[in-house]
């Protein structure tokens, strides 16, 4: 039960390209999700991967490396937002998880793919992030409370309040879009 | 369980993250009520679309240029050495994560929350078995128990003999490997490792934080519940009232509830207050 000692050389790489490198891909994705921005999405996974493979010694083989190089992206994030002199992400103003809403309308089936990521991007970030790392990347509870160092209550009451804001922008967006259907 | 107590634990129910009884709650609160039904339906089908819209908008897609671009950089980097920095900051980080477990625990146990608080600790709890029973891969060396009792409370203490080093359950004996405190994912464990029915089975024991204490009017005697397959492996469950107690391994569930009946009892009057 030593301690684990930094892999060097031809060693690290090889363990750092089969567990990291699969998933630059999806890390991009979230990256330009969260910024809108190419040229910074790019920033942010190179800082990120470097983060990585600097550290790649602390990261348990057999655990979820996906759920783990997030959590250095959204530190990364944190800290160049605080250096650009952005306030970071504010805490919900109330966490309580019983905000229920009635029963939920089903999804409408006219909306395209399109239609869904654009009533995802018009609610508040913080919904978004959460959505996103729960329902697209599948990661844990845990492992998004820990990817945004938010306690696991504030995860659930915002993926509980996010989905409420997503459904209604899908009901107002299936509104115009059938209006805009109708009047064509 | 209400429509209202379902709608509250949808999403969690839809992630996987509860408890195996709360679970089989819901699907008994679903097979009589349709309109719960539908709306579980149709949360399953957001989530679906929503992942299925994401995978395909292609305009999130990295270059080929960029990829290839930080490949080559970080090949290049890993070849100039090993970094030094991460063992002078890894008592850092490892506080920093015991901090931050702490106050999330700390926080979800309030009210509702914990249920997924549980979850959680159930999911260390079975990380733990892995990565040290079985694995030997700790970042931190586990310590002794009376190390343990001297640093961070009497519960160690408790451990040091109770479960005694040979049980005997209603399906075969159990016999005490190890005894040692350890910690995994920024967490302490008194973990007890036997071996019982031909495999490693943990016994792992961590303290509630926060300060709050899960309220236990006049329960006697501990109230064991199995809390189903958690990668791979079986886990069950009690708690007194300053800690969550965890039984895990590649055994049966019936086996390991076997071993949990044997001992529980013991082990949450030694426990009690403490």
């Amino acid at each position: 039960m030593a301690l684990q000692s930094a892999p060097a050389g031809d060693h690290a790489w090889a363990a750092f390209e089969a567990e990291a490198l699969p998933h630059l891909d999806r890390l991009f994705r979230l990256a330009m999700w969260f910024e809108r921005n190419r040229p910074e999405a790019e920033d942010l996974v190179q800082e990120t991967m470097m983060q990585a493979l600097q550290s790649f010694h602390r990261f348990q083989p057999g655990t979820n490396c996906r759920a783990w190089l997030t959590t250095i992206l959204q530190h990364v994030r944190s800290n160049r937002r605080r250096a650009r002199g952005r306030s970071p992400l504010v805490d919900d103003p109330d966490d309580r998880i019983g905000q229920a809403t009635p029963f939920v309308p089903p999804v409408p089936q006219q909306l395209t793919d399109e239609d869904l990521l654009g009533a995802l991007a018009r609610i508040p970030a913080r919904f978004q992030e959460v959505i996103v790392l729960c329902d697209v990347e599948e990661l844990t509870y845990k492992e998004i409370a820990d990817a945004l160092a938010i306690p696991l209550g504030t995860v659930m009451s915002r993926l509980h309040r996010g989905r409420a804001l997503l459904r209604a922008e899908l009901g107002a967006s299936t509104g115009a879009f059938s209006g805009r259907r109708a009047g064509a | 369980m209400e429509c209202r107590d379902v709608r509250e634990l949808a999403d969690s129910f839809l992630g996987e993250e509860l408890l195996t009884e709360t679970n089989h709650e819901i699907l008994r609160h679903l097979e009589t009520c349709p309109a719960c039904r539908a709306d579980l339906a149709s949360r399953r089908e957001l989530r679906d679309r929503t992942r299925r819209a994401f995978q395909s908008a292609r305009n999130l897609d990295p270059s080929p240029e960029f990829v290839t671009q930080l490949r080559t950089r970080l090949q290049d980097t890993a070849h100039q050495g090993p970094a030094r920095r991460g063992f002078r900051i890894q008592g850092w980080w490892a506080l920093a994560a015991t901090v931050l477990l702490a106050v999330t625990l700390g926080l979800a146990y309030r009210g509702r929350d914990w249920i997924a608080a549980t979850s959680a600790l159930a999911r260390a709890a079975v990380g733990d078995h892995r990565n040290c029973a079985l694995q030997f891969r700790l970042a931190e060396k586990p310590i002794s128990l009376d190390e343990a009792a001297q640093r961070y409370g009497a519960a160690y203490r408790v451990l040091e003999s109770l479960p005694p080093d040979d049980v005997v359950t209603a399906v075969g004996p159990a016999h005490v490997l190890e005894r040692h405190a350890c910690v995994y994912g920024g967490r302490r464990f008194a973990h007890i490792v036997f071996d019982y029915r031909g495999a490693r089975v943990s016994l792992l024991v961590t303290a509630i934080e926060g300060g709050v204490q899960l309220a236990l009017p006049g329960e006697a005697l501990p109230h064991v519940t199995s809390a189903g397959r958690i990668d791979e492996m079986s886990v069950v469950s009690f708690r007194t009232s300053r800690q969550m107690v965890f039984f895990a391994g590649d055994v049966p569930q019936a086996d390991l509830m076997k071993l949990a009946d044997a001992v529980a009892e013991p082990l949450y009057r030694g426990l009690a207050g403490v």
